[in-house]
């Protein structure tokens, strides 16, 4: 079902902690305990490595493509406590923006849906959420923190889809676009929030998990006639939250895991959940036509072939 | 007694010409016995002065292995090995005469060792595979010899029973009973590597501890020796593992030639808590040959150590009572050292015993290592249990006091203040105080000193701490760089590190990394999985005493070991990243998705699609395709019906689309959606033909544009404009469609949706045409134009112009250069020089040049450089 087209390797000098494939799934970034971010070429099977990205001075935990209608921006988020939004300009990479005002860890970024401009969030073990957005007038940055999001720290953000359908009943009004995020804590919880005026609030508390949270996915809704939400956390379960209106949420737990679960990912379509943890195995979960979910695949890592 | 050069230790011998490498203490623990090749030397070790007895031997032969007879009767008596013999030796009235010489072995002997009991027998091991057993009164031939395969490296007489004997052959141990000498009791397979040292527990008689090559120290019970019943894992080979004659310890030192920089890995060990040594012996600067206890001598509190080692100092230690309790052992009278708790006893006993209670603090204050760069110890104060040192960097001073409790290091941490006359400011002291705290707890939460790690912190940090100021000194906030060994104190908060994980990248890409199949995670097997904090990689790492807490140190230890003497692990498959297609999950296909069309009328559209599905190998869209066809044809040929209530009209079309979205498949779907805009546009565009001609407009059944958030199923779309790009405005529609009830038409919005997700699935694919296809039937507004845009100023009245005739001056401002009149119509200009004229003079143009024809602008590769890129 899933066959390899490519093994890149990154020649990082320690583990890799994530990788992520551009728009338009030409070019593979990586970064690791090596506190480097790098950048390869994948397009037609190749590895080449185009930039090694030195800037952060501790392990750098997650990456962030964005729409390439920005250009190409990376961001970055480390131990260091900074998150970094690293710029291609003629084939050299180079730091964009440095963002410093967390104070631990910044452990997830996430760039918004290109629909509502250049904002990415980070998510740092401090406890706030940061949101930070461009404006192109100005060429500036403004940052706007959500503190104390998650009691002891954030471990994960997630966009919902900028095409968010609402259900509210006033489907006359011309409504404006909201933005809303997902995030996932140290305090076991998954919290909805969102953008009214200029202030993030949290819309609701999802509380399911007995355990740290570690990632939290928000899916794209097309062709899924409402929102889901991934989570997947310390407790080694991962639960599916749907809800119609954002407001009142239903969860079902996906599954079990032998070991900690650290990472859930929709595909494209919102139909395909991957989920990977401290097993080192991943697996690959969709829905039958009952609505159960049920596993599809099980690559086993290294190894590259399915167990079906 | 000696030379008292610190409390730990003091130096009974430094000769250098001895050469020795066999020590003993006899059983009084007056004397020790050095032997080397060219003399023996001994040291009466109650004697202040080093008043040392020399004898010259005349032997080409190395001494093996020396000891003293440990019975009283025989005291002064001593055995030595060199090669194949043994010799006695006795010492009287100040003098060493050789009282035997046997040939004891045909070839070297390996190791020799008196029985506990009986003051005449001895036995030797030896690389001839024999272990002889002598009785010294008759030393012609051994009374036992015991037959082996495999040459013995050690022999013990057990220290309970008279009758035990153990010998190590490689990595086995044979346990044998001196009366029934043909075959052994147990046979113990106990090590891979070779067996340097045995030693039997002095407290249980069927317990025996083996040192070898391999790294540990394994504990036999000979009753039952399938298993050892614990390993200690030491980090180093193993020369000797010996019970101490107190509590639960055990002393190890390092195989001589292994030794590996300064560290000599002289340790003390208490087998009930294998998981970090309680004591290295820090003072000789070689490693240590041999080591004896000296029986307990009535005039002394302390046990006593005494080392030889190949820095050819002899040492005697004192073994502190904290020392032997951390070892387990509990004295009767250990009350005056157990002040810990009891409050009001201290003052009181302080004069008494404030002696003994200050000896750890005393020895910790004297090891200190006071040459660290940019620190300067002032005082410490081992009766006030104080230290103060100052830290100079640059311009900045920081006076920082340490003060120790009583209890310090047992569990109690000292306490740390910044004095005055610091010129640092509060948020650097707060941080430094912070972290140094952190690494005192660390430390002494293990009964570890903590005086030398924290000064040596307490320099980087503030170097960092300064260095960060001065270089962003404008964001004029305090970073700490969290360096890998002293990790912020937040760390238990932050998650441990993800190391494998996947993504769903693009549109068809799933991205996969993980660890490499070789590695296993640390810790114990009845761990209940991945630690959730980083944090835990301290506790798990420093029991091993890694040198760096890293996450891959975590998965990587055990293979660290193993690789060091195997291939060494590659670094590259640490860091693999596996990028797969998963196109097959999905049922968008890229190939139908550069095959599909859009243009033309709906029978050609149906009919290509179908042939391309047939391509793909997609048959059950090829009947939908022709199934689309077939109705829609038949639609056009008859005019005049009423489709959308018909089964086989938009209902079927409809349902398709449902079907397919049920199923995920966008592509589908979104096509459809496509044919059904253009199914739609065609009948309202005939329709308001009609009503045109028709004199009762208004009454149309065909009008099918919904209004603009259409509810559907739940489904609205906030976005959705009502208006539509299409040639519905030319018609006048809203004016065509007036106060008709609006046939339900479900899912419209919902339809936007598909196509504008397949659109971006397009994009992604950069399949542009395609997209711009899709796109077309779009009810939403694409974003207008933002990037950069030509604008020529005028270039009579210099104002930008937008279109071909400047407003303010009337007159065709721009020229083409090749025909040099004003143009208008399809012009094109270079956006470096801004030369440019008619489209099809410049085609002409640069088709043989590649220069611009007014200036050297390389029009063709500049704009390529510019817009490509």
């Amino acid at each position: 079902m899933v066959s390899i087209i490519n093994s890149v390797d990154t020649g990082h000098e320690d583990m890799i902690h994530d990788a992520e494939v551009d728009y338009y799934g030409l070019r593979l970034a990586t970064c690791s305990s090596d506190n480097s971010v790098k950048v390869y070429d994948i397009r037609n099977g190749a590895s080449a490595l185009l930039d090694d990205l030195k800037g952060h001075f501790g392990p750098v935990w997650q990456i962030a493509w964005s729409h390439p209608k920005f250009g190409n921006l990376l961001a970055s988020c480390s131990y260091d406590r900074r998150v970094i939004i690293w710029k291609e300009t003629n084939r050299k990479w180079a730091k964009y923006y440095e963002y410093t005002n967390h104070d631990s860890s910044v452990n997830s970024v996430q760039f918004a849906p290109a629909e509502f401009g250049l904002i990415l969030a980070c998510g740092s073990s401090d406890g706030s959420i940061s949101v930070l957005t461009f404006t192109p007038e100005t060429n500036s940055w403004d940052a706007k923190k959500i503190q104390n999001a998650h009691a002891i720290g954030c471990n994960s953000v997630s966009w919902a889809p900028a095409t968010t359908p609402l259900f509210n009943g006033n489907e006359n009004e011309q409504q404006p676009l909201v933005k809303r995020l997902v995030s996932g804590g140290c305090d076991n919880l998954v919290k909805i929030w969102k953008e009214a005026g200029d202030q993030w609030v949290e819309e609701s508390k999802l509380e399911v998990h007995s355990d740290w949270v570690r990632d939290v996915a928000w899916a794209p809704s097309v062709g899924i006639h409402r929102h889901t939400i991934a989570s997947c956390s310390q407790d080694r379960r991962v639960v599916i939250w749907t809800s119609n209106d954002c407001v009142t949420w239903n969860s079902t737990i996906l599954h079990l895991f032998d070991d900690v679960v650290w990472n859930v990912s929709w595909s494209l379509n919102g139909n395909i959940l991957a989920v990977s943890g401290g097993d080192n195995r991943i697996s690959l979960w969709s829905q039958n036509a009952e609505g159960t979910w049920q596993c599809i695949s099980d690559v086993a890592k290294g190894q590259g072939h399915i167990n079906n | 007694m000696t030379r008292l050069i610190n409390n730990d230790y003091c130096i009974a011998l430094e000769c250098k010409d001895l050469q020795a490498n066999a020590m003993s203490v006899d059983c009084t623990g007056t004397y020790a016995l050095l032997a080397g090749r060219r003399c023996i030397a001994l040291r009466n070790l109650d004697e202040e002065y080093e008043n040392v007895f020399k004898f010259p031997r005349t032997s080409k032969y190395d001494v093996g292995a020396a000891e003293w007879n440990p019975t009283a009767h025989n005291k002064q008596i001593c055995a030595i090995s060199t090669n194949e013999r043994l010799e006695i030796l006795n010492w009287r009235e100040e003098t060493l005469s050789v009282s035997h010489s046997i040939r004891a072995h045909t070839r070297a002997i390996s190791g020799l060792n008196w029985h506990r009991f009986d003051p005449n027998i001895i036995a030797t091991s030896s690389v001839d595979t024999f272990v002889n057993v002598w009785d010294i009164r008759d030393s012609r031939r051994p009374t036992l010899s015991l037959a082996n395969v495999a040459e013995s490296s050690q022999v013990r007489w057990n220290r309970i029973s008279q009758h035990l004997i153990a010998t190590a052959h490689d990595g086995d141990i044979k346990i044998w009973d001196q009366r029934k000498g043909s075959y052994p009791l147990q046979y113990i397979a106990a090590h891979l590597a070779k067996i340097y040292g045995l030693d039997w527990s002095p407290h249980i008689e069927n317990q025996i501890a083996s040192a070898s090559q391999d790294h540990s120290v394994k504990f036999f019970d000979t009753s039952n020796p399938r298993k050892p019943d614990f390993v200690l894992s030491t980090g180093s080979p193993v020369w000797r593992a010996r019970y101490t004659p107190f509590g639960n310890g055990m002393i190890t030192v390092v195989v001589p030639q292994i030794r590996r920089g300064s560290e000599n890995s002289f340790l003390l060990w208490n087998i009930s808590n294998r998981a970090a040594p309680m004591h290295t012996f820090v003072g000789h600067r070689d490693v240590v040959l041999e080591f004896q206890w000296r029986p307990s001598r009535p005039d002394d509190s302390y046990l006593q150590l005494v080392t030889w080692s190949k820095d050819q100092t002899l040492l005697v230690w004192k073994i502190e009572p904290f020392l032997q309790k951390l070892c387990g052992y509990e004295p009767d009278d250990l009350s005056i050292y157990d002040d810990n708790s009891s409050i009001g006893g201290i003052d009181e006993a302080a004069s008494t015993v404030s002696l003994k209670r200050i000896q750890p603090l005393q020895q910790e204050f004297s090891l200190l290592n006071v040459h660290i760069p940019n620190l300067e110890v002032k005082n410490m104060d081992s009766i006030t249990r104080t230290v103060t040192a100052t830290c100079k960097i640059n311009t900045v001073i920081t006076h920082v006091k340490v003060i120790f409790p009583n209890a310090y290091p047992l569990g109690v941490p000292p306490a740390f203040q910044v004095m005055p006359g610091s010129n640092i400011n509060d948020s650097i002291g707060s941080q430094l105080l912070h972290t140094l705290n952190h690494l005192a707890i660390q430390r002494v939460s293990k009964n570890r000193t903590c005086l030398e790690p924290c000064l040596r912190q307490m320099v980087t940090t503030l170097e960092q701490l300064l260095v960060d100021i001065d270089s962003d000194r404008s964001f004029e906030r305090v970073y700490v760089e969290p360096t890998v060994s002293a990790e912020g104190y937040n760390d238990a908060y932050i998650p441990f590190p993800r190391t494998s994980g996947v993504k769903f990248c693009s549109v068809n890409i799933l991205v996969c990394f993980g660890r490499p199949l070789l590695t296993r995670r640390l810790g114990n097997k009845n761990d209940s999985g991945t630690p959730r904090a980083l944090s835990a990689l301290e506790g798990i790492l420093a029991k091993r005493s890694t040198d760096q807490m890293t996450v891959s140190a975590y998965y990587f230890q055990r293979q660290k070991q193993r690789s060091r003497s195997k291939h060494s692990l590659s670094k590259a498959s640490k860091a693999m990243v596996h990028i797969y297609d998963a196109t097959n999950l999905f049922l968008i296909n890229r190939q139908l998705a550069e095959d599909y069309i859009l243009y033309g009328d709906v029978a050609t559209i149906c009919k290509h699609n179908a042939a391309a599905a047939a391509v793909a190998g997609r048959r059950d869209l090829v009947q939908a395709w022709i199934l689309i066809e077939i109705t829609l044809a038949q639609r056009l040929v008859d005019d005049d019906g009423d489709w959308a209530g018909h089964p086989c009209g938009d209902n079927l079309l409809i349902s398709l689309i449902n079907h397919y979205a049920s199923q995920a498949d966008l592509q589908m779907a979104a096509m459809l959606c496509c044919i059904y805009g253009k199914q739609q546009e065609n009948s309202l565009r005939k329709a308001s033909l009609k009503s045109i001609l028709s004199p009762m407009p208004g009454v149309s059944p065909y009008h099918t544009i919904p209004p603009a958030d259409v509810v559907a199923d739940g489904w609205v779309l906030p976005l959705l404009k009502s208006t539509r790009s299409t040639s519905l405005d030319n018609l006048r529609a809203e004016e065509i469609v007036v106060a008709t009830i609006p046939p339900k038409i479900p899912y419209v919005a919902l339809y936007e949706y598909y196509k504008m997700a397949y659109a971006e699935t397009l994009h992604r694919w950069t399949l542009l045409y395609n997209r711009a296809e899709v796109m077309k039937f779009m009810a939403i507004q694409p974003e207008p134009y933002k990037g950069a845009e030509f604008i020529p100023d005028c270039q009579i009245c210099q104002t930008p112009i937008k279109h071909s005739v400047c407003t303010s001056c009337r007159r065709l401002p721009f020229h083409c250069i090749i025909c040099n009149t004003a143009a208008r119509g399809s012009v094109n200009c270079c956006v470096i020089c801004g030369h440019g004229g008619h489209t099809d003079h410049l085609q002409m143009w640069f088709e043989r040049k590649s220069m611009c024809a007014l200036c050297g602008c390389n029009c063709l590769f500049e704009t390529t450089y510019t817009v490509g890129s």
